[in-house]
């Protein structure tokens, strides 16, 4: 999954490296308050073998063999925030070392494979392997996350290359990065995971859980979060789910018609209707991605991103909040409140 | 003490010639490749150390003028600039004591020879529709298609050259030095050496369990014996890494760590590293307006 | 019979250009005991590696047992089979060879990959164990071993295939002295076996105890010397050439005493 140079868009790399700074940040923060001083060798050693994972040959079928990352893996050992420096790190050298991966491509690389990879894989582990669990169940846990979190992964390298068309062609038409669009570069980034790539993964991680099992069960202990709170999130994850059922209602929502419908149904269309609605241009009209012609997709992917902003905003503010709470609960010696914990 | 008894005396028929199964081991080949990682960065380091052209650069000035060539790869359109970042790629590589053609043969054969593979399926009817130029039916090859295609493949092969000489002629510490002297935080410097070192020792550790399993392969394991195999190893790196970090943090806090990590650094930049940026600036910037000049024809 | 081994100017170069071995001729014979000695770096394992096939040269040729020892003979799976199971190499790191999950399965691995019936399999294994002193620890894994063990463990996963040839890398290394002496045991009851063993060493008393010929690597991976113990350590300007020795000076009150010294 490592993307080379040229082949994303700057208005693409650009925005990409930018944003997994802040991510690394927090990251950094979190691992330099949970390890201390022993933040460097444990990284440094994290990133040598999650190198070193990725360079294994897995046999898979037949005489097929296969390369995996281990980024579910990492994460279920060191935890998701060691994991996404870790795996960053090996990144980094993969690329200014051994060539593999562009440098300017290093934002997407890191967000695909050091962010989605491994919180994706770490908090469905936790959620399917529950409390006490056995051997099994853990292993089981292991490879069912694994299989979904570079699944994730992939589809998001898919939207990466997919909009490249609609970022930037010329008037000719030609695309002047990567050439194919949404509907081509999705399925197919997705298709090559589900029936290959995601299998390599999971037989990886689940083959590596069971072993450790064995031996230093301790290592893959991920706490599982307070009970209610652990049934809310499965409950917003169902509902995520069923986002696409949208798509079957007809009609549009009471109260939210466009201008043209109110014109339709009254006669006439009020006041400044028209004036506000050209007011703001949203990115996303009508829960469609622009530009693309499956509606049904674009729908899908207009739900994942909102979903995805909506939940980075409620993140974001409790973590700035809870901080700031605890700042103030510290001054005055009230027990304090620790923020969202990984 | 007696032990078990001997068997196989005498010669062994050699080998059957021509028609066989030609199979190199997966251990064999997973060792092979090992091996040519770890070379390949030796030869890096020795690549870097000649006294070419880039090698001398001040490590930070190196670094951002070559950064900046690869941002003007991705920002010209034309299929005649990205020839001529195409081609200053070897030309910088030979000025820097580098063989012109074995970087060439380098980029091309994996970056390019990928680009190309990816691209010419958007150069039919189907993906980019448009002058249809080789008629072949749905998947007829169009004159945008190809254009996208042909600037894609220059495109990557520019920018990936780019990528490989930030690899030939920058040794590894001056790469931490120059990350370093450009604000990283020190943490991300420790980790980013020691990770290195210990990749490296891995890669020698890991080639070895290869080689060991393949002096002890009388005959192919089953697909899923193999796998057992690799998990078990992959294990084994989890453990001993592990293991490893306990040992150097205590090595660490025997010399006297206890905490933020301070290096020495001391880069000067003389009146060549502002003669080389500035031309580098320039030249790109130039390259960039030809480019929108050459477009808007 | 033909030699086991006949290497005729091997030389083996690295991608860079750096020479391991330089135009080696040597040939080791049925029943010989043969150490290969010389400083570090000079080229001992690599030598073995191309002994086993784990390595291939950049000129020169390899035999083995009378039939030619390149890599497209390797793919041969019958040639192959043959090859593997009369040669046995131990590893300077025993980490690097153990990958079962217990001592037990570790020493079955071979000859249970040799097709053998378990019962055979059973028999062996139960007889190294105890040969090894190992019997009472076969169903520990082996991280779990301490470093003597998993040495005895590495030999004994190559004894119960019962090869004829053994090649160790410095197999010395690591152990304490009570298991150093045992090891010199072991070669001694090989040797009155009539197997074949090459052993990469510095360890200059040990290999002159047990083995019947010497053979010198200079830190130019060039052969030397090449021949019976006594023989070769009595050449001693070359083996202060070759840093296998150095002057060693120490002081009694007043007068200093200087004798070669090796580790």
């Amino acid at each position: 999954m490592h993307i080379p140079d040229g082949y994303l868009s700057p208005q693409t790399y650009v925005v990409l490296d930018i944003a997994i700074i802040p991510i690394w940040v927090v990251a950094a923060r979190k691992v330099k308050k949970s390890l201390k001083t022993k933040q460097i060798p444990l990284m440094a050693l994290g990133a040598a073998f999650a190198f070193i994972i990725m360079m294994f040959n897995v046999p898979v079928i037949g005489g097929s063999t296969g390369h995996a990352i281990g980024g579910t893996l990492i994460a279920i050992i060191l935890g998701p925030w060691a994991a996404c420096i870790s795996i960053s790190v090996a990144l980094v050298i993969q690329a200014l070392v051994f060539g593999d991966g562009g440098i300017t491509a290093l934002g997407a690389n890191c967000l695909n494979m050091a962010v989605i990879l491994p919180f994706v894989g770490f908090y469905l582990y936790r959620l399917l392997s529950g409390d006490g669990p056995s051997a099994s169940r853990r292993t089981m846990s292991a490879g069912v996350a694994a299989y979904v979190a570079i699944v994730a992964a992939a589809v998001c390298a898919g939207i990466e290359f997919g909009i490249q068309p609609y970022i930037a062609h010329t008037a000719g038409g030609h695309a002047l990065y990567a050439p194919y669009p949404l509907r081509v570069a999705v399925p197919a980034m997705a298709l090559e995971y589900l029936l290959f790539f995601g299998w390599v993964e999971a037989i990886v991680t689940m083959g590596v859980v069971r072993v450790l099992a064995r031996s230093d069960a301790a290592l893959l202990a991920a706490k599982p979060a307070a009970k209610p709170l652990r049934w809310l999130w499965a409950g917003l994850g169902v509902l995520v789910v069923l986002v696409p059922l949208g798509a079957l209602a007809p009609g549009t929502g009471w109260g939210e018609w466009s201008g043209g419908q109110v014109k339709s149904m009254v006669g006439y269309m009020p006041g400044n209707f028209e004036k506000l609605g050209a007011l703001w241009k949203a990115a996303m009209p009508g829960y469609l991605t622009p530009g693309m012609s499956n509606d049904l997709l674009g729908y899908l992917i207009a739900g994942i991103v909102g979903v995805l902003l909506c939940a980075g905003i409620a993140w974001g503010l409790a973590a700035v909040l809870g901080r700031r709470s605890n700042g103030a609960a510290e001054a005055s010696g009230r027990p304090t409140v620790p923020p969202p914990a990984a | 003490m007696s032990f078990p008894a001997l068997n196989c005396q005498g010669d062994i028929a050699p080998a059957a010639p021509g028609r066989r199964r030609r199979r190199r081991s997966l251990a064999r080949r997973t060792a092979d490749s090992l091996n040519r990682a770890i070379s390949e960065v030796f030869e890096n380091e020795e690549l870097a150390g000649r006294p070419g052209l880039l090698q001398r650069l001040d490590a930070r000035v190196k670094l951002a003028s070559i950064l900046l060539l690869a941002v003007t790869a991705s920002l010209v359109h034309s299929v005649w600039t990205l020839l001529l970042l195409v081609c200053a790629g070897p030309a910088l590589a030979a000025a820097s004591q580098a063989s012109a053609a074995s970087f060439a043969r380098k980029v091309w054969s994996s970056a390019g020879l990928l680009a190309l593979l990816l691209a010419l399926p958007s150069a039919t009817a189907y993906i980019t529709p448009g002058k249809v130029l080789v008629p072949l039916g749905a998947v007829s090859l169009t004159e945008p298609g190809l254009m996208g295609a042909a600037t894609l493949v220059l495109r990557v092969v520019a920018a990936s050259g780019f990528c490989l000489l930030v690899i030939w002629t920058m040794r590894w510490t001056e790469l931490l030095h120059a990350l370093s002297a450009l604000r990283l935080p020190g943490v991300i410097v420790a980790t980013l050496a020691m990770a290195h070192k210990q990749i490296l020792t891995l890669l020698r550790t890991v080639e070895q369990t290869h080689l060991a399993r393949e002096s002890r392969l009388v005959s192919p394991g089953t697909t899923r014996e193999e796998r057992a195999w690799v998990t078990e190893r992959m294990a084994f790196v989890v453990r001993k890494s592990l293991k490893t970090a306990d040992d150097v943090y205590d090595a660490m806090l025997a010399r006297g760590y206890s905490g933020p990590v301070r290096t020495l650094v001391r880069l000067r930049t003389t009146p060549r590293d502002w003669t080389w940026l500035t031309l580098c600036a320039v030249g790109c910037a130039a390259l960039v307006l030809v480019d929108r000049l050459l477009l808007a024809r | 019979m033909s030699p086991d081994f006949e290497l005729e100017g091997v030389c083996l170069d690295y991608r860079s250009g750096i020479r391991a071995l330089d135009s080696i001729r040597l040939t080791i014979n049925p029943g010989e005991q043969v150490a290969v000695v010389g400083a570090n770096g000079s080229g001992k394992s690599t030598l073995l590696k191309i002994i086993d096939g784990l390595a291939f040269p950049t000129s020169g040729s390899v035999k083995a047992f009378g039939a030619p020892l390149t890599e497209d003979a390797l793919e041969d799976l019958a040639f192959r089979r043959e090859f593997r199971s009369r040669v046995g190499f131990v590893f300077q790191e025993a980490d690097v060879q153990l990958f079962c999950s217990n001592a037990r399965d570790e020493l079955a691995f071979g000859p249970l990959q040799l097709g053998l019936d378990e019962a055979e399999v059973e028999r062996r294994v139960n007889d190294v164990a105890t040969q090894l002193r190992i019997d009472k620890l076969l169903d520990r894994p082996p991280y779990s071993l301490s470093g003597g063990e998993k040495k005895r463990l590495a030999i004994g996963s190559v004894l119960t295939m019962e090869s004829r040839v053994l090649l160790l890398d410095e197999p010395s290394s690591g152990l304490d002295p009570r298991s150093q002496v045992w090891l010199l045991g072991v070669l001694e009851t090989w040797k009155k076996e009539g197997r074949t063993a090459v052993i990469a060493t510095h360890d200059l008393s040990a290999a002159a105890e047990s083995a019947d010929r010497m053979v010198v690597l200079s830190e130019d991976h060039v052969v030397v010397a090449d021949g019976p113990p006594e023989e070769v350590l009595a050449q001693h300007e070359l083996l202060l050439e070759v840093n296998l020795i150095h002057e060693h000076a120490h002081r009694h009150s007043s007068v200093t005493h200087t004798h070669s010294h090796a580790h």
